[in-house]
């Protein structure tokens, strides 16, 4: 169970979704991807995609405006 | 939102980032929220009664799309990306109750022999609607926001936005400078289509109801195909 | 003192309005509901860009510049808005509510964060983008939101056109996204 990190913070709308999209091809099943970001649309649409495509998924907000989202691949 | 069940992540490696200690913004929030009231206050009573209002109903428009996240951009954009539809299918919903809406008041003025309000809004089509579309639609995704987006994203502190408002004002002056040029070779003797005209009051409204119907059907269609999405049932 | 807004962060009615996010679908609500009520009480839809063409006029003003010539301004109701100034325009007072709504409610749920630019291809979006949204609302007599939105409600087929040529456009702004500003 491999722990991987994205770090998305800075990025406009809809890259950090982009780029979690292609990132989560190179995880294997059980793996984690931590999606670090500070877009409050991101907040919402990744945990959305997320779970759309059967993932785990948890929002930890770890400061103002900044959140972990942490997907489990199914 | 999908609301499948969410077992909790287990993860092999304990957190090790010490998370900050979280101040509450709410003094901030408390004062910006005062003044923003004196200023409606001062606004009403040194210029127009109405200004105050339309400040109030801006803040409303604010509040209301940053809590939702809604964006226009991403009900056209996010189906071209990720095949995700949830915000175009929430765009058709405004459309419709909005539809609803202004149309009771229209056809209210319209019945009582009154002027009917918001004509304006009814513009004429012609290659100008179809090049500021297709301008419109690249320039919102590209910046990341459409004009409310925009707006939105300067409140939440976004720098990128506060320069793209600023190049939205300078394109917006460009273009109302070169609106000679369009409306005398371009514009000039089209048509504009108040649907009502055509379909008589209730036929637009229920005509134009069942597009979005069947659009919000086609929305949800295409969201299942591209996301693969399996019927639970 | 610190401990009153503590205590309030916990307060589950604190959390449902201010803190967590609304549904898309109740924002859809939400918005309609305003719209309708803006139509009701001004006799003029909801509109953004307009008023961002005005902006555009009277810091060209400012400079020095002059618009009255411009066929864009030159209807009496357009010259009289030019001239009763920027705090009396009621699409002012629109724009910069919704700047300062945005704020109070992020900031409302603690999520207030500056974010600044990270690249140059931000800033090559967001010039690009700003100048293409602008003068793309001008020639359409709208934005999402004056030429969309209010355009569709107002029963008009010039939103319904827009609304095609914008899934164009955004469409053809994804392409470019991917390869040029990931």
């Amino acid at each position: 169970m491999a722990e991987y990190e994205l770090d998305c913070m800075g990025e406009a709308c809809p890259l950090p979704l982009m780029k979690a999209e292609k990132k989560i091809k190179d995880l294997a099943s059980g793996d984690v991807l931590i999606v670090h970001i500070d877009h409050s649309c991101a907040m919402k649409n990744v945990p959305e995609w997320a779970r759309s495509q059967g993932h785990n998924v948890e929002v930890d907000e770890v400061d103002d405006g900044e959140w972990d989202v942490i997907i489990e691949k199914a | 939102m999908a609301e499948t069940a969410n077992a909790p992540v287990r993860r092999s490696i304990p957190r090790t980032t010490t998370r900050k200690k979280k101040k509450s913004q709410l003094p901030i929030a408390m004062i910006v929220l005062l003044l923003m009231i004196a200023a409606g206050i001062l606004l009403s009573a040194f210029k127009d009664s109405s200004t105050g209002m339309f400040l109030m109903f801006g803040g409303v428009f604010g509040f209301i799309l940053q809590k939702s996240r809604f964006c226009f951009t991403a009900s056209l954009r996010d189906p071209c990306i990720t095949g995700s539809t949830s915000l175009t299918k929430a765009v058709l919903v405004a459309f419709a109750l909005t539809t609803i809406g202004f149309t009771a008041i229209k056809y209210n003025a319209f019945a009582s022999g009154q002027a009917i309000p918001g004509m304006s809004y009814v513009q004429p089509i012609s290659l100008a609607t179809v090049a500021g579309g297709v301008m419109f639609g690249v320039g919102m995704v590209i910046a990341g926001g459409c004009a409310s987006g925009t707006l939105m994203r300067v409140g939440e502190g976004f720098h990128m936005q506060v320069l793209a408002l600023v190049f939205f004002v300078i394109g917006s002056l460009w273009g109302a400078k070169d609106m000679g040029w369009w409306n005398l070779n371009v514009i000039a003797d089209s048509p504009r289509v108040f649907l009502p005209d055509v379909f008589g009051w209730l036929g637009a409204v229920v005509i134009q109801l069942l597009i979005i119907g069947c659009l919000y059907v086609a929305a949800d269609l295409w969201e299942r195909k591209k996301l693969g999405i399996k019927d639970e049932e | 003192m610190k401990k009153v807004w503590e205590n309030i962060s916990k307060n589950r009615y604190y959390k449902m309005v201010f803190k967590n996010p609304f549904t898309y679908i109740t924002g859809a609500v939400l918005l309609s509901i305003t719209q309708i009520a803006l139509f009701a009480y001004s006799g003029n839809p909801w509109g953004v860009s307009g008023t961002l063409a005005n902006w555009g006029a009277w810091i060209y003003e400012l400079f020095g510049g002059s618009v009255e010539k411009w066929y864009y301004f030159s209807s009496s109701g357009a010259q009289a808005t030019l001239n009763a100034g920027i705090l009396n325009h009621s699409g002012t007072m629109l724009n910069v509510g919704i700047v300062g709504g945005a704020l109070l409610a992020t900031l409302l749920a603690s999520q207030f964060k500056w974010k600044k630019i990270k690249s140059v291809k931000q800033i090559v979006a967001a010039v690009l983008g700003g100048l293409l949204m602008g003068y793309g609302a001008r020639l359409a007599g709208g934005c999402n939101i004056g030429a969309l939105f209010s355009g569709i409600a107002s029963l008009s087929l010039s939103g319904w056109v827009f609304a095609v040529f914008l899934l164009a456009g955004a469409w053809i702004g994804s392409k470019l996204l991917a390869k040029f500003f990931m």
